[in-house]
């Protein structure tokens, strides 16, 4: 080996005081590219409905929860965590992301020896490049998703006011399967139905025409399908993501397109109801939804099932109250034939209290179940209501429902905004009278569902916001009525409660009517509770306020629906009636659930 | 009625006859929940009363001048009669009529002294009887007219 070959290695070192070629932290000095896609960045926005993760080819995301973020209505309380040994920033969960929240900063050197910390969650971990603003986002006019809700067809304003045909038509399978297809089946919407019904399961045997199954799952929480598929507050549709960028999804229209679709003979069948009787009975007051999704659930459980209602048939306020254009009678009845086939005992026109002691059927049975709901309407307690030309609105639903002319003539005056005052407006039109609704609040304030306070003015009735009525008169024609009502100026209320219209008497007006119809509320009869149970029952006002399970003090008896919750909705009333059904069989058999 | 204690003797007597008036309508009804609000009524006014034994050992009134909301319910309703077989609607009627009742007398013996100090003792006074009226006005708005 010659001597250069030798020392040769040692030239280099005189490099090593040179100044160097490469650049010591190259990225530092060269930012990404406005629209470049480098890490995840989450905004509050975000309601976790984990849409991200399912799209995610790469199993790159997980939703967690997070500290000190709680599940609430409309957000599940998980956010989604990154796993960046995973990810190949295809930004599939930036374009699909239901709130937008989700986006990509420019940022796309991250320089740690933790391994652990490429797993964060975007938006909540502190991370350096939360702040940025460039990036990648989804631009406006790319869509991974349809926002667009499939309409259902309906009768015209014209054709619904000529008479009680039901408006909404229904959808086509085709039509059913394009808006089933729209759900990202996050279940967002789950928690906020009152009976937490399993929406995207249901929704996912639309999209597959497997409506068998599909009735098997709307029973294992609602036996009032048909009738909630038409009538239902839709709570749900409030909080779904779909909500967030375009139309919710139809949830409500895909339950009836299940329903529709599977004849009541076919029930029994598919959904295998077997009873086998335990020997115990139970008694329920009222044949309303309540009343009737308990006997139901307790049926199956095995309970004989007795219902004591004063009316002369089954269905409560939907069917003395809600019309039939909006629920034809046929599609309560499915619903109602189904339970009463299974063995209920109903004993109709029998009004407990009147026909019957509580203390009598609290002796008989070996629990109680109560769902009595809310049917003695307020009285409007202003001079002259006696008036004869003043009617009550449950009144005139009841006999519009029943086959009668209620006799509301040509021009009416309806007071109120709720759903019996809508109602009592819309049939009013359908009876061929002009109508005007006098309301103390703001329309934006009128407790009826949106959708009919615009299919009222669809229709034309006119809503008259801010107006008090203060007093009923005679009018000159005996068959007429007049009412003077005054402006009302909204005042915010102090306890953070809804604001308070207050009457402004330099503003009176008078009208004349042909009839009123009074429906500002209502309230419920149970003075048949004898005052000796007044320390083992608890009430607030003219409701019960049931303790786990819907059980009273006294142990034996069980409340639900309308008489008990605020919520006052067909569907918390076949929640409670099922919650109690399982309360009851707890109590009874002592079983941990139902 | 020339002394502060004096006056506050008889409005604490109104808030006792007030209190027996409905736990005395409670032993006459017959049903578990009207027995059960009655007996509420009577303790809020079990508790108005203790509000003022507390101004007789120095605590304030509400300041004569401070806005109590007026939401005219009261006016406008007719006059009900408390039978054994009352309604909610009816009761709150009655108890909300009843605190207007006291609100105008307490207004009205203000208007007819000239002393600032019993002035302003009886228009305290009245406030007091406003914001019980607002009470029932506000849950007759809630209870009664839910839906208007
Ligand atoms: C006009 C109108 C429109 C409505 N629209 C809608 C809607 O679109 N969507 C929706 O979700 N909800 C709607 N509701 C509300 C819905 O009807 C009620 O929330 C639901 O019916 C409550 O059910 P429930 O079982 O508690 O009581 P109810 O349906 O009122 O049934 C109670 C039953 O108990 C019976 N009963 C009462 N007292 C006695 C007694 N002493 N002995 C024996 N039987 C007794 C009654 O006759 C009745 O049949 C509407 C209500 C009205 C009035
Ligand atoms: S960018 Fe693509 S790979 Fe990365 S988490 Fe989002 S969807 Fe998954
Ligand atoms: S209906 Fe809406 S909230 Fe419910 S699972 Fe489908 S997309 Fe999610």
């Amino acid at each position: 080996m010659s001597l250069k070959d030798l020392i040769s290695p040692f030239y280099v070192w005189q490099r090593a005081f040179e100044k160097p070629y490469t650049q010591k932290r190259p990225i530092e000095d060269r930012p990404g590219a406005p629209r470049y896609r480098g890490f995840h960045m989450n905004s509050e926005e975000c309601i976790g409905c984990g849409t991200c993760e399912s799209i995610c080819q790469n199993h790159a995301i997980d939703m967690v929860p997070v500290e000190g973020l709680e599940q609430r209505a409309g957000d599940s309380g998980l956010r989604p965590r990154f796993d960046y040994g995973r990810c190949c920033w295809c930004a599939l969960c930036v374009d699909i992301c239901t709130t937008r929240s989700l986006h990509l900063s420019n940022h796309y050197a991250w320089v740690t020896e933790d391994p652990d910390a490429f797993h964060f969650t975007a938006g909540t971990d502190a991370m350096p490049w939360n702040q940025n603003s460039l990036g990648y986002r989804r631009d406006d006019d790319y869509h991974l998703l349809v926002h667009d809700r499939v309409e259902m067809q309906a009768l015209s304003a014209e054709e619904s006011v000529a008479g009680f045909d039901e408006v909404m038509r229904g959808y086509t399978e085709e039509e059913a399967v394009l808006e089933a297809d729209r759900c990202v089946e996050c279940g967002i919407c789950v928690a906020t139905c009152p009976a937490h019904m399993a929406i995207p399961d249901y929704i996912r045997t639309v999209r597959k025409g497997d409506y068998e199954a599909g009735l098997r799952l709307l029973y294992e929480t609602n036996p009032f399908s048909s009738t909630c598929g038409r009538i239902c507050t839709h709570r749900c549709e409030t909080v779904c993501v779909m909500g967030y960028q375009g139309d919710p999804i139809a949830i409500r229209w895909l339950k009836r397109a299940i329903v529709d679709r599977v004849p009541q003979e076919k029930y029994r069948e598919i959904l295998g109801d077997e009873v086998e009787e335990n020997g115990k009975t139970v008694g329920v007051i009222g044949a309303g939804p309540g009343g009737m999704s308990a006997a139901y659930y307790l049926r199956r459980q095995g309970y004989a099932v007795t219902v004591y209602e004063a009316q002369a048939r089954a269905g409560g306020m939907l069917r003395y109250g809600v019309p039939s254009y909006r629920l034809p009678d046929n599609q309560l009845d499915k619903d109602l034939e189904y339970i009463r086939s299974l063995g209920v005992e109903m004993r109709f026109n029998t009004q407990v209290g009147r026909d019957i002691p509580f203390t009598q059927l609290l002796d008989e049975h070996d629990a109680l179940f109560l769902a009595v709901g809310l049917n003695q309407p307020s009285a409007l307690r202003i001079a002259g209501e006696e008036h004869p030309r003043v009617l009550s609105g449950l009144r005139v639903l009841d006999d519009v429902a029943s086959g009668k002319d209620p006799g509301v003539g040509k021009r009416v005056a309806v007071i109120g905004g709720g759903n019996v005052a809508m109602d009592a407006a819309r049939v009013s039109r359908r009876l061929g009278a002009e109508v005007d609704v006098l309301y103390r609040r703001r329309i934006e304030d009128m407790p009826a569902d949106p959708e009919e306070i615009r299919e009222s003015q669809a229709e034309g009735c006119t809503l008259v916001p801010q107006a008090i009525p203060v007093e009923i008169r005679n009018a000159s024609d005996s068959n007429q009525v007049t009412i003077v009502w005054g402006e009302a100026e909204m005042v915010a209320d102090d306890k953070g409660g809804r604001p308070r219209p207050v009457l402004q008497e330099d503003r009176m007006h008078e009208e004349t009517y042909d009839c009123i119809i009074a429906a500002i509320g209502q309230g419920g009869q149970i003075d048949f509770i004898p005052a000796e149970f007044r320390d083992r029952i608890e009430f607030k006002w003219n409701k019960f306020v049931p303790g786990d399970y819907q059980q009273t003090g006294l142990e034996k008896l069980f409340v639900g629906g309308d008489i008990a919750n605020s919520r006052a909705d067909a569907i918390s009333a076949i929640e409670d009636g099922h919650h109690a059904a399982r309360g009851i069989h707890r109590f009874l058999s002592g079983a941990l659930d139902g | 009625m020339n002394t502060v204690e004096e006056i506050l003797d008889f409005a604490i007597d109104r808030e006792q006859q007030a209190a027996d008036f409905y736990s005395n309508l409670a032993e006459r009804v017959s049903s578990a929940w009207m027995k059960d609000m009655l007996l509420g009524f009577s303790k809020e006014e079990m508790r108005h009363k203790g509000k003022l034994k507390s101004v007789k050992l120095g605590d304030k009134l509400l300041n004569a001048d401070q806005h109590v909301q007026d939401l005219k319910i009261a006016d406008y309703t007719v006059d009900v009669e408390p039978a054994e077989d009352i309604s909610l609607q009816d009761a709150l009627i009655v108890a909300m009529k009843r605190e207007k009742a006291a609100y105008r007398l307490y207004s009205d013996m203000a208007a007819n002294i000239d002393d600032p100090e019993l002035k302003s003792l009886f228009l305290g006074l009245a406030q007091e009887e406003a914001k019980h009226k607002l009470y029932f006005e506000v849950q007759y708005d809630e209870q009664i007219m839910r839906d208007n």
